[in-house]
């Protein structure tokens, strides 16, 4: 059958060959130069790495990020309105994670940072976040380049795709919000103990928290001179160490178009041919 | 190798404690192996014929140190029993009480390191035994566990895979079979990309905190009541003690590369907190060592496609 339009160009490989040529390589001593043994470290896939060499990028190291930042005692007591001090904590230890992140990536010669897995915890005192990802750079490319370095939590996959229909990646852009549900009064509290009613303090404190959140976030985008985000993540709800306060936290990958105009990748339609596998449950047999 | 790993305790080449009945299983014929069956059938596609399902133990006493000090709480807990990585911090209110933190200090333990390599490289070098008793080229679809036996104060460290030959090769250099975490397709992609395993790569790092009065005011939310208010603010300290034990284990893993690359590398840390500001970090730093044996040949750009089900 002659190939489909698009296939050509990717002969046949012959795995069983490069296999062996790969052993009978590792029988021999290494190179005695070892400069061009590269000395990389990297946490992303072979799949995502294949994904970054088709367009034309390569992982250097991994590098990471971190920061605790206090919040005072008391702030989660009963009060009103946002929790400013627990706000200004989530968004200074992202600041200063990420921060760190830019240094380690500029370090080892990074153009900018993928995959980043994004840990932040708030505790009652603190808030700890930490950045983790591999910098990557075009291939071969060494010197200073007048771009700054950009962070993404996007997959190596998704980043080959998002640069290969013509945009680019910042950074992360970061919102949170923290609000107390203000106390019912008594009397409210007695009417409603019997019904199933809308709590609208809690309603109200969520909202409040998602809008700033979602605001800051976009702020973020804005300052870096984003189109947009994507992959944005959001977690919402009571903090577990103080009930009567609500959490909006919401972080993506700001991006921006750096083609001059979006490029439609026009996807293949396929359809597999392979029957999915029928779950068999032997103990059916038994009756 | 610099490091332990796939190094085999006899410079020639001989199985010196090789279980009896292992010796007999790799005899016997038949193969074992632990890889899945879409593994096993690629495998067989790259001439990859499994020979055994090997495995190494380890069991280790683990008891955990650093609990409480030795030291008084005005004096540097620092004794210069380890290696590596120190911090210190001094406070600034001067003599407040005798219970006052008046110092702090982030350190490397460098011993419970030690230990961890000694549990893991054991484990290791034995699996490697039997993978080279059995013939092999390679152990593929490698995976390693370290859990505690119950609460016994002994951790158990496991490293298993499957061991296999490669038809028509030539055999491992100095009869030490290479490794892997990857098997089936994964290891495909990789040999299609040019990269050959060499040996999963593993290591450790723990920092311990000895928190001064600041840090634990700033991690406890207590605000003292001498002057010192405790404010929002960075903490310095601990901020530091994450990053430095994540930096050394990359160094670790670095030293132990010896010019070759990692990839696909896991990097896991737990925080044990130790109350008042104290606490020990770990991370687990572990991948796949690989070396190019190829030129460096992209793929063409993969074109994407919407899958109908």
């Amino acid at each position: 059958m002659s190939p489909a339009p698009g296939d050509e160009g990717a002969g046949p490989v012959d795995i069983g060959t490069e296999m062996r040529a790969a052993a009978d390589f590792l029988s021999r001593p290494p190179s005695a130069t070892p400069a061009d043994r590269g000395a990389r470290t990297s946490d992303l896939s072979m799949d995502e790495e294949i994904a970054l060499h088709s367009i034309g990028w390569e992982p250097l190291q991994l590098v990471c990020g971190a920061c605790l930042f206090s919040v005072p005692m008391g702030v989660w007591n009963w009060g009103q309105g946002e929790i400013a001090y627990a706000s200004n904590a989530y968004a200074r230890a992202f600041a200063g994670a990420s921060e760190q992140l830019h240094a380690e990536c500029t370090k080892v010669g990074g153009r900018g940072v993928v995959g980043v897995h994004v840990e932040a915890e708030v505790y009652r005192h603190h808030v700890d976040v930490v950045l983790l990802g591999t910098a990557v750079r075009p291939v071969g490319s060494t010197g200073l380049s007048a771009d700054p370095v950009f962070v993404s939590d996007l997959s190596g996959r998704d980043f080959a795709l998002l640069m290969s229909s013509g945009w680019a990646p910042l950074g992360l852009a970061v919102g949170a919000s923290f609000v107390y549900a203000p106390r019912r009064s008594a009397g409210t509290a007695m009417k409603q103990k019997s019904q199933n009613i809308e709590l609208t303090n809690f309603t109200e404190a969520m909202y409040s928290a998602r809008e700033a959140a979602m605001e800051r976030m976009q702020e973020a985008a804005l300052g870096m001179d984003a189109t947009g985000v994507v992959e944005v993540k959001v977690t919402e709800g009571p903090m577990d160490f103080a009930r009567h306060a609500v959490s909006f936290t919401a972080y993506g990958t700001a991006v921006h178009l750096v083609a001059d105009q979006h490029r439609t990748l026009s996807p293949r339609m396929i359809l597999p041919m392979d029957d999915p596998v029928q779950a068999f449950d032997v103990s059916s047999l038994r009756g | 190798m610099a490091d332990g790993l796939g190094q085999l305790p006899a410079d020639d080449g001989q199985v010196p404690d090789l279980p009896e009945a292992a010796e007999r299983r790799f005899s016997e014929g038949a193969f074992t192996s632990g890889l899945t069956v879409p593994d096993f059938a690629a495998c067989l596609q790259m001439g990859l014929e499994p020979v055994g399902y090997v495995q190494g133990f380890c069991v280790m006493q683990w008891q955990w140190y650093g609990m409480g000090s030795p030291f008084g709480t005005f004096g540097s807990p620092f004794s210069g029993g380890t290696r590596g990585y120190t911090e210190s911090w001094q406070c600034p209110h001067g003599y407040v009480s005798a219970e006052h933190r008046g110092w702090g200090q982030n350190y490397e333990q460098s011993w419970i390191e030690d230990a961890w390599h000694q549990g893991f490289d054991g484990a290791y070098s034995r699996m490697l035994e039997e993978a080279s008793a059995a013939g092999a080229h390679g152990v593929v679809g490698v995976t390693d566990t370290s859990q505690p036996l119950g609460d016994l104060g002994v951790l158990e460290f496991r490293v298993q895979g499957t061991a296999v030959k490669v038809a028509g090769a030539a055999p491992p250099a100095d009869g030490r079979p290479w490794t892997t975490y990857l098997a089936g397709q994964r290891l495909a992609k990789s040999i299609e990309a040019g990269l050959a395993p060499v040996s999963i790569a593993a290591t450790v790092a723990s920092v311990r905190v000895w928190a001064y009065c600041v840090t634990e005011y700033l991690t406890e939310g207590s605000s003292g009541s001498w002057g010192y208010q405790s404010a929002a603010a960075e903490i310095d300290q601990m901020s530091k003690a994450h990053m430095a034990v994540r930096r050394i284990a990359r160094e670790q893993i670095r030293g132990r590369l010896d010019h070759d690359s990692l990839h696909g590398a896991s990097m896991i840390t737990s925080e044990r907190e130790l109350g008042q500001g104290d606490a020990e970090l770990q991370c687990i730093l572990r991948g796949n060592r690989v070396r190019r044996f190829k030129a460096f040949d992209p793929l063409p750009a993969p074109r994407p496609t919407v899958r109908l089900l």
